[in-house]
């Protein structure tokens, strides 16, 4: 991985690709690279779909090794959902294929002068990038199924639906899983669209003859690795809970305390929770045959993915994750878990941010346009999105877009994206991580719970008013390490328990790259990527009063609790102090 | 014959599953939704997960979330159970999420607004009904003790809950028996009757 492939596509004739040196970049993986290109390279005034900004795509600084979890792959550009900086990331198997034909990473840049719509294909000889039109508006899934009778079914793509070329603000980049169908997505912050503005439908890569990356210290390496390994399969989490129920598991906690935004964030209580619940979800898939326990892709060892059947036990789609099943669920009154994976499967196809795409559905509902519950008419506006219908293009501009075109005020947005499945008046300390994320409102930004074994900024007294800002910072810092490291982030709650479990993982950093990393190393990581981050928003316009959740937050009391949230501005305003 | 937590002017209903055939963890979605269990009301949810649920200390360390009336609790020694409270148990759970809700946690301070406090005496006593909601690994750790000790639904509940099984699960069970006498299954699917009673004390036995 020492190399960046850059591709421009507004070079004379046809799009060009150079390999130049990683050079400045050394060193850096995942989201600390896409965002140090993004901020370095990027004017932070230019337009999301100009020829300005750059679609980033970079593995982690373990992909590709015998590694396990570190098939993580970051996204990164100005978003043309939020306007700031963002960083998506996705599993699948490209991350690990492009580590291993050794790139750090794909920049895409330039503005196409042609309407072409273009294919990449690349494997150890290079890179061919050749006109298909014949791809235009395809959906994920027809589309890789055209690419694997091409290609072959060795092969895995990162893609974009028609959203994305139609360059609507909720567009995903999408991964191809094991099965090599396109269920894993770089969902926030319309990256797919970005994509789109290039005219890169997709990009096909084959490691065929490319070994693993091979470890400074093999023997070193290998007993992190099994030490790793063994934390995840101990702790409960990881082992026992992700396994069997997937993210979805977190459905019936927290309707209980009253935190599960429903009727678009209007109560923390649905009456149709246990019918959607991870419990349900995996044994439904029992009972048809598909399977409640699969990784999203190779080396992954908690598998808190799945598949889903329809009733007849075909593949409908992959189990949906929580944030999917509460947007198109609770959040807009519908428990039917059938018509629920029936949306997350044309999100996946179409190419839409499942979180956005149901947070906009229910500032739908909210405005009339369907009565909550209504499921059909829910999937009836997921086509409107796909087809690209003038509603449709309203849909697909995101929450915020829609709340202004139909006179909305309860619309869950931070910077302009949608906030996810956790109300931030029953867990207020989501609340702050939601509010000053760089990202817009995002419930991975302060997802690492790490920070306390990280010590970032000494121990946290989290029973002070003030422990809160402080938690959220260091949460913000330990997981934008992470991310940096192409890790799943749900290694985190082992690594939140196990002390041992995290120093595994540096000793697999340092003996795979000869380092002598620290824990201090880390969260230095963490503050540098937030840092640069946050300098790129502020040189883009943004403020501390864009650090802010919608007022109505702070006055709409929510059931049952009748809780508003309480974190005051002043303090919101120290989060990113250090 | 009847089980001591069931009352006299319940009816009850006793579920054996047959040995090859596991059916207990056919009835988990009931527990998932909540049923009623009659205890001693007035001692802390420790003493009520001890005494009234049978639960190890192996299976205590387990239950990383208790929810009390929506509540989240950190220590269960001091948070009483009332004449109609509500107690969710969940095992650990994912995310920042599931760990700012377990007990005692280092990110409890980001559900303080929520957080379960207890204002009232200790002292009630007599007995009363308390719904408990068990959670996913708990439903499989806790459920069969709680089904064996019996638990109460209305009758709607039971005829929605057996209207919903497919032919296996009637092949599943070894002997239902009603206040004390053998019913077949073709019958209990189809009994208006049943959806009629206020409560309906149910005990399911493993094989
Ligand atoms: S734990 Fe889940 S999200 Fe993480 S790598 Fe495995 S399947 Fe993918």
């Amino acid at each position: 991985m020492d190399k960046i492939l850059r591709i421009d596509v507004g070079a004379e004739g046809a799009p060009r690709a150079t390999v130049v040196p990683v050079g400045e970049y050394a060193g850096l993986g995942g989201r600390a690279l896409t965002s140090a290109i993004v901020s370095k390279e990027v004017p932070p005034l230019c337009h999301p779909l100009g020829a300005e900004n750059k679609l980033v795509i970079a593995p982690g600084l373990l992909s590709g090794t015998a590694s396990a979890m570190s098939g993580r792959i970051s996204v990164g550009g100005k978003s043309p959902l939020t306007g700031g900086i963002k960083e998506a990331n996705s599993g699948g198997q490209p991350s690990q294929v492009l580590a291993r034909l050794g790139y750090s990473a794909i920049v895409l840049e330039g503005k196409p002068n042609s309407s072409d719509l273009y294919k990449i294909f690349i494997n150890k000889d290079g890179v061919k990038i050749s006109v298909d039109n014949s791809l235009k508006m395809l959906p994920n899934y027809d589309l890789i199924a055209k690419m694997k009778a091409e290609y072959g079914d060795k092969v895995s793509c990162i893609s974009i639906g028609p959203v994305g070329e139609m360059k609507m603000a909720s567009a995903t980049v999408a991964f191809t899983d094991m099965e090599q169908r396109p269920t894993r997505h770089a969902g926030r912050g319309g990256l797919g669209a970005v994509m789109g503005s290039k005219n890169i439908k997709v990009i096909v890569l084959d490691d065929t003859g490319m070994p693993m990356r091979p470890p400074k210290d093999p023997e070193k390496f290998k007993d992190a690795n099994k030490r790793f390994v063994d934390g995840l399969k101990n702790h409960p989490v990881t082992g026992q809970g992700l396994p069997a129920y997937g993210t979805n598991v977190l459905t019936n906690i927290l309707n209980e305390v009253g935190g599960y935004p429903t009727y678009n964030f209007k109560q923390g209580r649905f009456d149709g929770a246990s019918k959607i619940s991870g419990e349900t979800q995996a044994e439904t898939e029992k009972t048809r045959g598909a399977n409640p326990t699969h990784g999203c892709h190779r080396g992954c060892v908690i598998q808190c993915s799945g598949t889903y059947n329809d009733k007849d036990g075909h593949f409908l789609t992959k189990q949906p994750e929580y944030e999917t099943v509460w947007a198109h669920g609770g959040n807009c009154g519908i428990s039917d878990l059938d018509k629920i994976a029936m949306m997350d499967f044309l999100d996946d196809t179409y190419g839409i941010d499942t979180i956005e795409m149901g947070a906009t559905i229910a500032v739908a509902m909210e405005a009339g346009l369907a009565k909550f519950g209504d499921a059909d008419a829910a999937i009836q506006m997921i086509h409107e999105v796909g087809k690209g219908t003038h509603l449709g293009r309203i849909l697909g501009s995101g929450a915020a877009v829609t709340g202004k075109a139909f006179g909305i005020e309860r619309v869950p947005v931070v910077k302009g994206q949608a906030m996810p499945a956790y109300d931030p008046r029953a867990v207020q300390g989501i609340g702050v991580t939601y509010a000053t994320s760089p990202m817009g409102a995002d419930h991975t930004a302060g997802y690492a719970v790490t920070a306390n074994v990280l010590k970032v900024g000494g121990d946290v007294n989290a029973l002070k008013p003030e422990g809160q800002i402080e938690l959220s910072r260091n949460l913000q810092i330990a997981t934008a390490a992470i991310d940096s490291t192409g890790m799943c982030l749900f290694i985190a709650f082992a690594v939140l328990d196990q002390p041992d479990t995290f120093q595994a993982l540096l000793d697999m950093l340092n003996a795979f790259y000869g380092l002598n990393l620290t824990g201090d190393g880390v969260t230095e990581l963490g503050k540098k990527v937030l840092s640069m981050e946050r300098d790129f928003n502020a040189r883009a316009g943004f403020t501390p009063q864009h650090d802010r959740l919608p007022d109505y937050f702070k006055t709409e009391r929510f059931a049952p609790h009748n809780v508003t949230f309480g974190v005051k501005d002043e303090d919101l305003d120290k989060v990113f102090n250090w | 014959m009847r089980s001591d937590r069931s009352d006299s002017r319940e009816t009850i209903f006793r579920f054996e599953e047959a040995v090859d055939k596991p059916l207990v963890p056919r009835f988990f979605p009931l527990l998932q939704h909540g049923v009623l269990i009659r205890c001693r009301i007035g001692r802390s949810v420790a003493a009520f997960l001890r005494e009234d649920i049978g639960a190890t200390a192996e299976t205590i360390d387990m239950i990383q979330s208790i929810i009390l009336d929506g509540k989240p609790v950190d220590d269960p020694g001091a948070a009483f159970i009332r004449d109609g409270s509500t107690l969710a148990l969940s095992a650990a759970m994912p995310g920042l999420v599931g760990a700012t809700l377990r007990r005692g946690g280092t990110y409890s301070s980001f559900r303080s607004a929520i957080t379960y406090h207890e204002t009232g005496q200790a002292s009630l006593q007599g007995e009363g009904y308390v719904r408990i909601k068990l959670f996913n690994l708990l439903m499989a750790e806790l459920g069969p003790v709680v089904l064996r000790k019996g638990v109460f639904l209305s009758g709607r509940d039971v005829v929605s809950f057996m209207t919903g099984q497919s032919p296996d699960f009637w092949e599943g069970c070894r002997q239902i028996t009603l206040d004390g006498a053998p019913v077949d299954a073709a019958g209990l699917r189809n009994a208006p009757w049943l959806s009629e009673k206020d409560r309906v004390f149910l005990v399911v036995t493993g094989g």
